[in-house]
């Protein structure tokens, strides 16, 4: 056999093997490939930015699921570090019957690590003060119009079966003229409903953190103003982990940019074969 | 008898449905409502029937040992048990049936749905050949788009992501519309032909 | 503090083309719109003497609609600018009543292409039944089944025809149904076995009857078996799963993927393409089509498979519809050429699309 039949006749299974080690790979070492910043997660970032500290809340909607969890949940922790940091307050709410369990996930696991750090009592975060989870509610249209009213009406216990009015983050934040952007984090094209209902009612501003596959949907909408920012997908979050990294409110980098090293590698192994192949071809194709 | 039947329902109900969709008035909202239930009901039935084409095909290969049998008692007791469990010990968040779900189910789907990986990277070798103009093109963009996307691909030129971008915008956007509308066009047409009653393929065609 | 001016101009109108039940609110924003809190929304009946409070939205928002109007009550509203709990009320609006409609004018147009190319329709299929010869450019995914059938008889191995994910509601089934039909005519002929694995119960009984009717036509109803028709599951990719093992226990020689089918489509055509099996995909999943294109060696693109049965079948009066479709596709392309050509001297007639 030729060099140039072997190269395009490699076994599928050598691929296979190749790929699942350039996926590992990452995990093990400290490789970083750099990420460009996407003009729109540098929007989105730069909103968060321009919020007053201890003024106006941040919603944070948690609607995805287990499967795209490797998209969106380091999407959400990058998020509450960048508002926590800034002393922004947090609500959390689902629409999503699976978002709930990755929610109080990413909350805590956020929350412990400063909390961890603190030094003082002031710098630690407090539930009900500086954030609180709400929970799951159906009925995502009605609910989301109607917390234009009252976020307490909507949901007047939170997860964790407290009365919300017993907060007081919740006394002071009662529906969204105290909210300054309702961040929607999903698999799925929820931000359209954000958009068609509470916003053109209460004019609040929308951003959102979307899978890979949905976000190019929402290009129109960032140009027209009615998202102000927007994540998309693995990369989007590895772009907001950098910036949160770099404005040093976070001590390390989140697990997208290690996702995002291992989706590099395999675009890089894709292509060195696809230029193996056509290379085999061509020779092979000029000795007939 | 047995093809005018079906074949008048098919007509009736798809012409109310037509009808009702331009009456915005409430009797009109509560007939859709009503149709839109009795497809539910329907659907069980049909349900039973399937579940029951399930058991009979799975049933039969174990008790003729027919080839590869033993995968037939994991599919028939998964769903046995399945039901049992979810009947008996409801399906509330903390519930047995729940764990099995997110422990045993969400995994197993999740790594079919991994797999996809392997086999991109195994059919873009396979395919992407420049055998010919359009394979050459169709190369072309896939490289451009998969370089753009990449992070470094700014290094190659500064505006190289922006180029990637705008093909997927573009000339991707483009001839998926060309596309769509042609499903449109068909999508319509079939609908037509079948609340017609020219189109009786799923009937098992002509009488 | 100085006093805040209030919103002006509030029109209120019965909201068109619904159920009843609602009145949409217009105003002009309040001069002070940037200093204020937003807008508080009040209401009473034209017998009543007291305002209630219906509704709020935030500043920059000139825009209400009031879900809860009783139909055939007069209404009166007032919109106040609201600054730290204090109203600043407008003038009362004119007086409004909602009530349902029986006619949605917004979907005019719909109702006129549903018309015209019914219209068309009628008359190709008319034209088909005189006779007349009709012409229809060869589809290569098509004219392959015969082969795709012959090969699988010859090497005495099943034919596997999946009908997509999508259930029945979905034209794209609807139409891989036909196509069903179709080619269970032609496997009847033979000794070949079919499989036809289904996602849906509705599917899986639909798809039952076409394969033994399609036997039945063919005068070979002994030759048909309940096996050849399959219910799995209705999970995604616990049917992709399914179809996988199908596929590599069973050693199908043809694959038909033909239908709706989301992101398995890849992880089902790999694994027939790894098992050496001819495949034929067809979907109107424009997604999808491009793993279909790479893993199989024929793929019907969007409209083809709408086509395919009329092809299959060249019975007149499918070919004829297909004649309409060309027609409807050619109006469409002149309007939106013509809209692009207006724009282009920068009149905008998209004005004039303002409906659904």
């Amino acid at each position: 056999m030729k060099w140039y039949e072997v190269i395009s006749t490699i076994d599928r299974r050598i691929i296979y093997v190749l790929l699942t080690v350039l996926v590992i790979l990452p995990f093990f070492t400290r490789v970083t490939i750099p990420q460009n910043i996407m003009p729109q997660t540098q929007r989105l970032f730069d909103f968060i930015e321009s919020v007053p500290p201890n003024d106006k809340a941040v919603i944070m909607t948690f609607d995805y699921s287990p499967q795209t969890m490797p998209e969106c949940h380091p999407m959400a922790k990058a998020l509450l570090k960048h508002c926590f940091a800034r002393n922004i307050p947090v609500i959390g709410v689902s629409f999503d019957p699976q978002g709930p369990g990755l929610a109080v996930d990413a909350i805590t696991s956020v929350v412990d690590r400063i909390n961890h750090y603190a030094t003082s009592k002031e710098d630690s975060l407090v539930y009900g003060k500086d954030y609180v989870y709400l929970g799951w509610k159906s009925g995502r249209i009605a609910a989301m119009l109607d917390m234009g009213e009252s976020i307490a009406g909507v949901f007047p216990r939170d997860y964790f079966g407290t009365s919300v009015d017993s907060f007081p983050l919740m006394q002071r934040i009662r529906n969204y003229k105290e909210v300054a952007i309702a961040i929607v984090l999903s698999a799925a094209a929820y931000p359209d409903d954000w958009i068609r209902y509470p916003q053109t009612r209460y004019g609040v501003n929308i951003g959102a953190g979307l899978t890979a596959v949905m976000a190019p949907k929402y290009y129109p909408f960032l140009q027209t103003g009615q998202i102000a920012g927007m994540m998309s997908g693995m990369k989007g979050a590895a772009e907001y982990e950098k910036l949160v990294l770099e404005h040093g409110y976070a001590r390390e980098l989140g697990t997208a940019e290690t996702g995002m090293n291992s989706q590099s590698m395999i675009h890089i192994l894709i292509i060195v074969f696809i230029l193996l192949g056509n290379i085999g071809y061509f020779f092979s194709r000029r000795q007939k | 008898m047995k093809r005018i039947i079906p074949l008048f329902i098919c007509l009736l109900i798809g012409f109310s449905m037509i009808i009702q969709f331009f009456i915005p008035h409430p009797t009109s909202l509560e007939f859709g409502s009503t149709i839109y239930k009795w497809v539910i009901v329907l659907i069980v039935f049909a349900l039973v029937l399937a579940i029951g084409n399930l058991i009979r095909h799975h049933g039969t290969k174990i008790r003729r040992q027919k080839k590869d049998w033993p995968y037939s008692i994991v599919t028939l007791s998964s769903m046995i048990g399945m039901a049992i469990i979810g009947l008996f010990w409801g399906i509330q968040a903390e519930s047995l049936f729940q764990k099995i779900y997110l422990n045993v189910f969400a995994p197993l789907s999740a790594t079919m749905f991994a797999l996809l990986a392997y086999y991109m990277a195994s059919a873009a070798y396979r395919a992407f050949r420049a055998r010919s103009l359009e394979a050459t093109l169709l190369l072309a963009a896939a490289f451009i788009v998969m370089i753009g996307f990449m992070p470094f691909g700014q290094y190659i030129h500064p505006r190289f992501p922006a180029f990637a971008e705008w093909v997927m915008r573009v000339p991707n956007m483009a001839s998926q519309r060309g596309i769509l509308l042609g499903v449109a066009f068909g999508a319509i047409a079939t609908a037509l032909k079948i609340i017609l009653g020219i189109e009786r393929a799923w009937l098992g065609g002509k009488e | 503090m100085l006093a805040i001016l209030p919103p002006t101009d509030l029109q209120a109108i019965d909201k068109p083309n619904d159920a009843g039940s609602s009145v949409n609110l217009s105003w002009k924003l309040s001069s002070d719109d940037s200093m204020i809190d937003g807008y508080v929304i009040l209401r009473r009946l034209v017998s009543d003497t007291t305002y209630h409070e219906i509704g709020l939205t935030g500043r920059g928002v000139s825009f209400f609609e009031d879900e809860g109007t009783q139909d055939g009550q007069e209404y009166v509203y007032i919109v106040a600018s609201v600054k730290n709990s204090r109203l600043f009320t407008s003038e009362p609006s004119n007086n409004a009543t909602s009530y349902p409609q029986v006619f949605h004018t917004g979907r005019i147009n719909v109702l006129l292409c549903i018309a015209l190319f019914t219209a068309f329709l009628g008359y190709f299929v008319s034209q088909a039944r005189t006779g007349k010869e009709l012409f229809i450019r060869r589809i290569p995914g098509l004219a392959a089944v015969d082969e795709a059938v012959g090969r699988a008889t010859e090497m005495g191995k099943p034919i596997l025809y999946v009908p997509g994910l999508g259930d029945i509601d979905w034209t794209a089934t609807i139409a891989s149904m036909n196509i069903l039909g179709e080619v269970a005519k032609k496997i009847a002929l033979y000794d070949t076995p079919l499989i036809v694995p289904n996602r849906w119960s509705v599917t899986y009984t639909v798809s039952k009857e076409v394969v033994k009717e399609a036997f039945v036509t063919e005068g070979r109803p002994d030759k048909f078996k309940e096996d050849y028709v399959r219910y799995l599951t209705e999970a995604q990719f616990g049917f992709a799963a399914a179809v996988n093992g199908i596929m590599m226990r069973e050693r199908p020689a043809t694959n038909f993927f033909i239908g709706r089918f989301w992101a398995e489509s890849l992880i089902i055509a790999e694994t027939g393409a790894q098992t050496g099996a001819f495949q034929i995909a067809g979907s109107d999943s424009v997604l999808q089509l491009p793993f279909f294109v790479t893993a199989c060696d024929y793929t019907l693109i969007g409209e083809e498979l709408y086509a395919a049965s009329a092809y299959l079948s060249r019975e007149p009066l499918l070919l004829g519809s297909l004649t309409a479709q060309d027609y409807g596709k050619i109006i469409v392309l002149v309007i939106l050429f013509g809209f692009t050509l207006f724009s282009f001297f920068n009149i905008n007639l998209l004005a004039l699309l303002e409906v659904q």
